[in-house]
């Protein structure tokens, strides 16, 4: 087994007490964590210096290794290639995807169906309990969603809990109340942690399926499925607290509430926008003498901040005095609290300019190292309104040389959208050197894991791309542009239309049925400024008689997808501008029949 | 090469001013002060024109044209040349706590400064950008900014005592902004002691590379907000152990989502399925 080789090849490597050169094979990639390096890390002296001549035998500590420290090291020996299509999609020709649509549609499409099969092992476990696999492996036998234990106990109240059926869990809990028995606080404090994070609803998920109306038809279950998945992220956004919902009368029924059970109700309502009733609780905190942990607090830090109608001075007195409350509690910050803090500033483009910088240095100071979150958040507040006024700043240019090098891994959610916020400020500023700085930093280490979803992905390398071809020589642009497209990212009209641009300005026009070419292959052939675009740059001066083919060729194929276009749309009406355009090539290129 | 987009905006004088002959010139390296649109500001021989467009931040290696502030535009801030001074100022600044009704601008004024009397009698009614901070300067420029002044100043066909006496009027800035809030104060709630960092004066290209390497780190310089206590922070105050809530075991997962990529190739899927525990461990373990 060639793992079973390589590994054994180390041990004798390091059996010689050489540095860890296979650190080189894994090389950019994080070390697993339990690697353990060699105890002997000098080499015995040969000099001679044992009187006896005997050499010291110096048996290196074994070292073990993480299960996946094969495959990542084997997993840094492999580069992108920029002429095949990502991974991710099936290597057929007919599978491979041509726009950015169809790539997503096709990611969807096969989450999808791994989210149909589970389904499906899911409501009918007793066809799957067949277990071949040896290894046992636990992820791929049917999970049980219905809770097991049916009589009324607090053991049955924990299960639901557990499986996260809010419903159900309220249901139990009145009916345990109900019959007299005590739940214990901290029961009732997870059940209070369930129905404050999902709101009072019940949570959405992937392929639970149970909180709609028993879908026993699986057809419409499996199409739900990926609308699911979709709508899964708007439907959080959508639930408000409603006032004496059920978590406040189970908190209201609490004899002794203890800290956990006021945090946990303050962070809820905060999360569900419910901020004036979150200060009141947290008022009453307060007067309970209890101590309200940090996310709390940052909960808190966000209910004052949405207070509306406040002047800015007002809202950061309150936030600086819910902070020295931190203190006054001796509750430590963490990363959350100031980068909360800063999100909150955003909403306040220059006078919270300097309290956010402020309070970065507060956070370094304290010895909580910035994410990439942080960096955002400022980067928003600093270049929120780059259309309005001209007035730039330089802090990005600061924050590059901070990060220069850096590598990050998620501390925060909002981690993800650092790099786009970042190849935004470039593209505003049209700086091409600090484009190839956040490129950079990209591809330094792991960094490129917290680019995003596809959006992002897509819109980072859209700015980069139109950076380059503002900014940047034409042939590095066209490298660029091979490498880039379509292995990474599928090209807007307009960012073709600013290669074509750049082309033009460079003189290298030569290329344009290259790129009719590959606009067509994307999708764009129907895209009437793109048309235009080609024609008139094609059209505009006379080139030698073996590029005016060339151009007549590709006019020709304009004409021809302006004539289908026609068979679409009952309406003909070719623009003026493209017509004469195409006129021109053609005689140019001698073609005066079709002319 | 394509040329850079230069991104300044054409200067657009106050109609009430009198724009002197070399202003262009002049603002490229001078400090450029803020803009009058109500008031009629006369200067005699003042080589500084008010303007009220924004200040760009242009990488023409010809001087860059800056406008005057913008009066209504948001994101002005101070370039952190006079950072360094900004450091300190701001501690006296906290300390002083100046009201701005009772702000003096002649205490603060340098002497000597012929055309600063004109512009006193401004001061009172100039606008200016509603966020901007006023500052008080009562120390002087950092020697690496007057240096940098006076080289500007030597590049420009004017007459030396004036240019450099207007690059002294980062000085007035402040006792202006100062000032010109007093004059606003019924509109403005106190924004006295914030200030915008990175705000770029408009030095020639060669200066703004001096800048940048001055203004490294300059973001981790400075005030902080002084809330927490460092040691008390540190200290490792051993928290009883809880098992983690929902509330935390939804975060993490939550995390989990933002670093998720589709697979760059099939080794990592194969890392993602060993995790799982879909697939064997390499290199494999027969013994156990």
């Amino acid at each position: 087994m060639a793992g079973a080789m390589s590994l054994c090849w180390l041990r004798v490597r390091s059996g010689l007490c050489l540095p860890l050169t296979v650190r080189r094979a894994s090389s950019c990639e994080r070390a697993p964590s339990c690697r353990f390096y060699s105890g002997s890390t000098t080499l015995p002296k040969v000099n001679g210096t044992d009187k006896t001549g005997i050499e010291e035998i110096v048996i290196p500590r074994k070292k073990t290794w993480d299960k996946v420290a094969v495959l990542q090291a084997l997993a840094s020996t492999v580069n992108r290639d920029t002429t095949a299509a990502p991974y991710a999609f099936q290597d057929d020709p007919y599978l491979i995807p041509t726009s950015s649509m169809e790539s997503r549609l096709f990611l969807l499409a096969k989450k999808s169906g791994e989210n149909a099969a589970k389904f499906v092992i899911n409501s009918h476990p007793k066809y799957f309990q067949k277990d071949i696999a040896e290894p046992h492996i636990p992820c791929l036998m049917p999970e049980s969603f219905e809770p097991q234990i049916e009589d009324v106990s607090e053991a049955a109240l924990k299960e639901r809990i557990k499986l996260k059926k809010v419903k159900a869990s309220v249901d139990m809990f009145d009916q345990l109340s109900q019959a007299g028995t005590t739940v214990s606080l901290e029961t009732t404090n997870s059940l209070l942690d369930l129905l404050c994070y999902c709101g009072d609803q019940e949570p959405p998920a992937d392929y639970q399926f149970q909180q709609t109306e028993q879908s026993e038809e699986l057809e419409e279950a499996t199409e739900e499925n990926s609308k699911k998945s979709r709508t899964k992220a708007g439907h959080q956004f959508r639930v408000t607290w409603r006032a004496n919902n059920n978590a406040e009368r189970i908190f209201a029924l609490i004899p002794e509430k203890n800290a956990h059970s006021y945090c946990t109700m303050i962070r809820g309502m905060v999360k569900h926008r419910a901020h004036v009733q979150a200060l009141n609780l947290y008022t009453e905190l307060l007067n309970s003498r209890l101590r309200a942990d940090v996310y709390t607090f940052n909960a808190l830090i966000e209910a004052k901040a949405s207070m509306r109608n406040e002047k800015f001075e007002v809202k950061w007195n309150n936030i600086l005095e819910l902070l020295k409350e931190m203190v006054a509690q001796k509750v430590k910050p963490n990363l959350q609290t100031f980068n909360t803090i800063l999100k909150c500033l955003r909403r306040f483009s220059v006078p919270a300019r300097l309290p956010a910088l402020q309070t970065l240095r507060e956070m370094k100071a304290v010895g909580i190292e910035p994410s990439l979150a942080t960096y955002h958040h400022i980067i928003q507040l600093f270049y929120q309104h780059e259309g309005l006024s001209k007035a730039s700043s330089l802090i990005i240019y600061d924050i590059m040389n901070e990060l220069v090098g850096k590598k990050f891994s998620p501390r925060d959610p909002d981690d993800g959208i650092f790099f786009q916020s970042a190849m935004k400020v470039c593209s505003s500023l049209r700086d091409l050197e600090l484009a190839y700085q956040v490129h950079g930093l990209l591809n330094t280490g792991d960094n490129r894991k917290l680019l995003g979803p596809d959006y992002q992905r897509n819109f980072y390398y859209s700015k980069f791309f139109s950076v380059l071809c503002l900014m940047e020589q034409i042939d590095v642009t066209l490298k660029w542009y091979k490498d880039l497209i379509p292995s990474v990212f599928f090209p807007h009209s307009q960012t073709l239309i600013d290669l074509l641009r750049a082309l033009d300005v460079a003189n290298r026009l030569e290329v344009i049925p290259q790129i009719w070419k590959d606009s067509k292959e994307y999708g764009h052939t129907f895209r009437s400024e793109l048309r235009e675009e080609i024609l008139m740059l094609m059209a505009r001066d006379k080139h030698p008689p073996e590029l005016q083919v060339a151009f007549a060729d590709c006019a020709a194929d304009i004409k021809c997808t302006y004539e289908s276009q026609d068979d679409r749309h009952t309406a003909p009406d070719w623009p003026a501008n493209p017509l004469s355009c195409i006129a021109v090539l053609f005689l140019r290129a001698g073609r005066t029949q079709e002319a | 090469m394509f040329s850079r987009v230069s991104v300044f905006l054409p200067l657009r004088p106050l109609s009430r001013l009198p724009l002197s002959s070399g202003s262009s010139e002049v603002s490229a390296a001078a400090i450029v002060l803020p803009a009058a649109p109500h008031g009629t500001v006369r200067t005699k021989n003042i080589q500084r024109y008010f303007g009220t467009n924004s200040v760009v931040y242009s990488k023409k290696d010809e001087q860059s044209v800056p406008a005057g502030e913008s009066s209504r535009e948001t994101s002005e801030s101070q370039d952190g040349v006079k950072e360094n001074t900004k450091k300190d100022l701001l501690d006296i600044i906290k300390d002083m706590k100046v009201e701005l009704s009772t702000v003096n601008v002649q205490t603060t004024k340098p002497p000597n400064r012929r055309p600063l009397k004109s512009l006193e009698a401004t001061i009172g009614r100039l606008r200016r950008a509603t966020e901007d901070t006023p500052m008080k300067r009562n120390e002087p420029l950092s020697p690496e900014l007057v240096a940098a002044a006076s080289a500007v100043a030597d590049s420009l066909p004017f007459d030396k005592k004036t240019t450099k006496s207007i690059f002294s009027f980062s000085n007035i800035i402040s006792d202006m902004k100062v000032a010109r809030s007093a004059a606003r104060v019924s509109a403005r709630p106190m924004h006295q002691f914030q200030f915008d960092e990175g705000f770029d004066n408009s030095f020639d290209q060669e200066e703004t590379a001096n800048l940048r390497k001055s203004l490294r780190k300059n973001i981790f310089k400075g005030k902080r907000l002084n809330i927490f206590d460092i040691k008390a922070v540190t200290e490792e105050v051993p928290e009883t152990e809880t098992s983690p809530s929902l509330w935390d075991v939804e975060f993490a997962k939550q995390l989990a989502t933002v670093s998720e990529q589709p697979f760059q190739n099939g080794f990592e899927e194969m890392i993602q399925w060993t995790k799982e525990g879909k697939l064997w461990e390499f290199p494999i373990n027969n013994e156990a």
